[in-house]
């Protein structure tokens, strides 16, 4: 049987809490072997989402599937080959990394107890594996977190918030580790509220806002997926301001910082590269020396902002 | 671990033994926990042995032998009270740790059966505990036999008795104590409950004789009727009730069964 190309597949998935809806009809496709990011402001709902594919909390309608699996019908199945930290990972504070990761292995089987060693090696914590985790920083419990998950080989891992608390040096490492983990087959989705590390970290994502996914696909569609903006930097801003304001191609100009930002109406690419042409033709036989002319690529960052701040408009 | 193997169907079924294992080491590394169970069973026995050797020792016109029956009921009494203190805390402990660490979550999520996870709670709190248990027991009958002096010994029914009633109430209140830990998801809360319950709730419901046969469904009334004749009188909590074996056993096996239900079906359904 050919594996699903989706290793998470929802549809329809929501979540009450009485008459709060913090999951509203989720409709998301993780593209297996990938990194991908859950990405929304606090409060939208993703660690919820995250703790319904794992069985940790109930939906209250629609459907899962985890590695093709439905959850929570065939959920057991489905987890042995799922490592998942929610939230902060926990540990009994007063046993070693190593007797914790025991404790873990033992449930999921003699496998996992086998790959102990290996799994501590691999983040680093091979010389304290033998001290009380109560004596860990937070970097080194994330690290030992990590080190619990791989006891699965898991084919998907789950990041809930993973770079929280975080020093970036331990936020650069934890991203130089999932594109390993990418890179040996692995699918990685990791729910995150901060873009920046979203846009260097994963392939694709989806936005969410009030618990509704409100875009998806990979960071280059995302930011291409709107007007374009040309930066233009002239000997007479003004002049170019008031030449331009008549171009049909223009939808508005900001004067801001010694440029001006002008977005354009349309979305198409080939469009955008007339009506750049043709701006830069019209200053240039106005006479106005234009010392910079470039189109703007949307960062995630204020993508992001456009989506939920329109969200925000229309409620 | 460098690369992902090849796609395998997981395990189809997982051994439980190893779970069980996981909770004795969950228990026993906590040490707390340990050294105050050890000092209610070991350490209670030692000392009060001790303390009769040494008065009859240095007084033995006034002070009998460390041994015999009436000894092994006074050992069995004190062990009784003082050990089911130590099953409650163990108990507690078993239901309520991994929620309280925020580890339960992470077991959870391995896919592992909830109900596996608690039902490993039993034999591990079990084996623990009755490590504990049996090296205060071999105090207890060391001594009763070996420095009985002129006292008649207790005769091996008798400790056989003794000790299988021993173990009997132990295990009651540690399954109790599990079920209600589990069940409210606090080892505080459980340990208040169970204490109220066995040191200050039931002598005062087994001495109303208004209750009737209502009194029958007490732990305490249970464990009175079924404990061996020759120490019955030492180890009496509240009034006499009297009931029949059969009930007492029912009664017993009533309430272990409710509070370990409770506390699987709450781990069962509980968001994690």
């Amino acid at each position: 049987m050919t594996p699903s190309p989706f290793v998470v597949e929802t549809a329809g998935l929501t979540k009450r809490f009485g008459d709060r809806t913090v999951v509203r009809d989720v409709e998301l496709q993780v593209p297996r072997g990938s990194a991908f990011g859950y990405l929304g402001p606090n409060g939208a709902g993703k660690t919820t989402l995250i703790r319904m594919l794992l069985g940790l909390t109930r939906a209250t309608s629609g459907s899962m599937h985890l590695l093709g699996l439905p959850v929570p019908q065939r959920r057991s199945e489905a987890l042995a080959r799922v490592g998942a930290i929610v939230e902060e990972p926990r540990f009994h504070r007063f046993l070693t990394g190593r007797e914790n990761l025991e404790i873990v292995a033992a449930a999921r089987g003699h496998e996992a107890t086998q790959r102990i060693d290996a799994a501590i090696d691999r983040v680093g914590l091979a010389r304290r594996a033998g001290d009380r985790v109560g004596t860990y920083s937070l970097g080194m419990r994330q690290r030992l977190g990590i080190a619990r998950l791989l006891l699965a080989d898991p084919e998907l891992l789950l990041l809930d918030e993973p770079m929280n608390g975080l020093d970036p040096a331990g936020i650069e490492e934890f991203r130089i580790l999932i594109r390993s983990l990418v890179g040996e087959g692995r699918t990685v989705m990791l729910s995150s509220h901060l873009l920046d590390e979203v846009e260097k970290t994963v392939d694709a994502l989806a936005i969410v806002d009030q618990g509704r996914v409100v875009a998806q696909g990979s960071i280059a569609e995302l930011t291409r997926n709107g007007p374009a903006t040309i930066v233009i930097a002239s000997a007479d801003n003004g002049r170019a301001g008031h030449l331009l304001g008549a171009h049909a191609a223009v939808d508005r100009i900001a004067s801001e910082d010694g440029v001006l930002r002008v977005q354009l109406r349309s979305i198409d690419e080939r469009v955008e590269q007339n009506a750049v042409a043709d701006i830069n033709r019209r200053l240039v036989e106005a006479g106005i020396p234009v010392y910079r002319l470039e189109p703007e690529h949307a960062s995630l960052e204020r993508r992001f902002l456009e989506i939920t701040s329109r969200l925000e408009e229309a409620a | 671990m460098t690369a992902l193997t090849a796609t395998a169907s997981p395990p189809l079924s997982r051994p439980f033994l190893p779970l069980v294992r996981a909770e004795v080491l969950k228990l026993r590394k906590n040490r707390g926990l340990v050294l105050t169970a050890a000092a209610m069973t070991v350490g209670a026995m030692i000392v009060a042995y001790t303390i009769l050797l040494l008065l009859h020792a240095f007084n033995p016109d006034h002070h009998g032998p460390a041994g015999g029956v009436a000894n092994l009921g006074n050992g069995v009494m004190l062990l009784a009270g003082l050990g089911s203190v130590a099953a409650i805390l163990v108990g507690a402990a078993a239901g309520a740790a991994d929620l309280s660490s925020g580890v339960f979550r992470e077991l959870v999520v391995t896919g592992r059966s909830r109900l596996a996870l608690f039902a490993s709670r039993i034999p591990g709190g079990l084996t623990v505990l009755f490590s504990l248990v049996s090296a205060a027991v071999a105090i207890v009958v060391t001594v009763t036999v070996g420095f009985a002096g002129s006292l008649a010994a207790p005769s091996a029914g008798l400790l056989a008795g003794t000790v299988l009633w021993l173990l009997v109430e132990i295990a009651f209140y540690f399954a109790v104590a599990l079920g209600l830990a589990s069940l409210l998801g606090s080892r505080a809360q459980t340990i208040a409950i169970l204490l109220a319950w066995r040191m200050a709730v039931t002598p005062i419901l087994l001495s109303i004789g208004a209750l009737g046969v209502a009194r029958d469904a007490v732990p305490g009334a249970a464990f009175n009727r079924l404990a061996p004749d020759a120490i019955g009188k030492y180890v009496q909590e509240g009034g006499a009730v009297s009931m029949s074996v059969i009930a007492a056993i029912v009664a017993l096996v009533a309430w272990t069964a409710i509070a370990v239900s409770l506390g699987a079906w709450r781990t069962a359904t509980r968001d994690a």
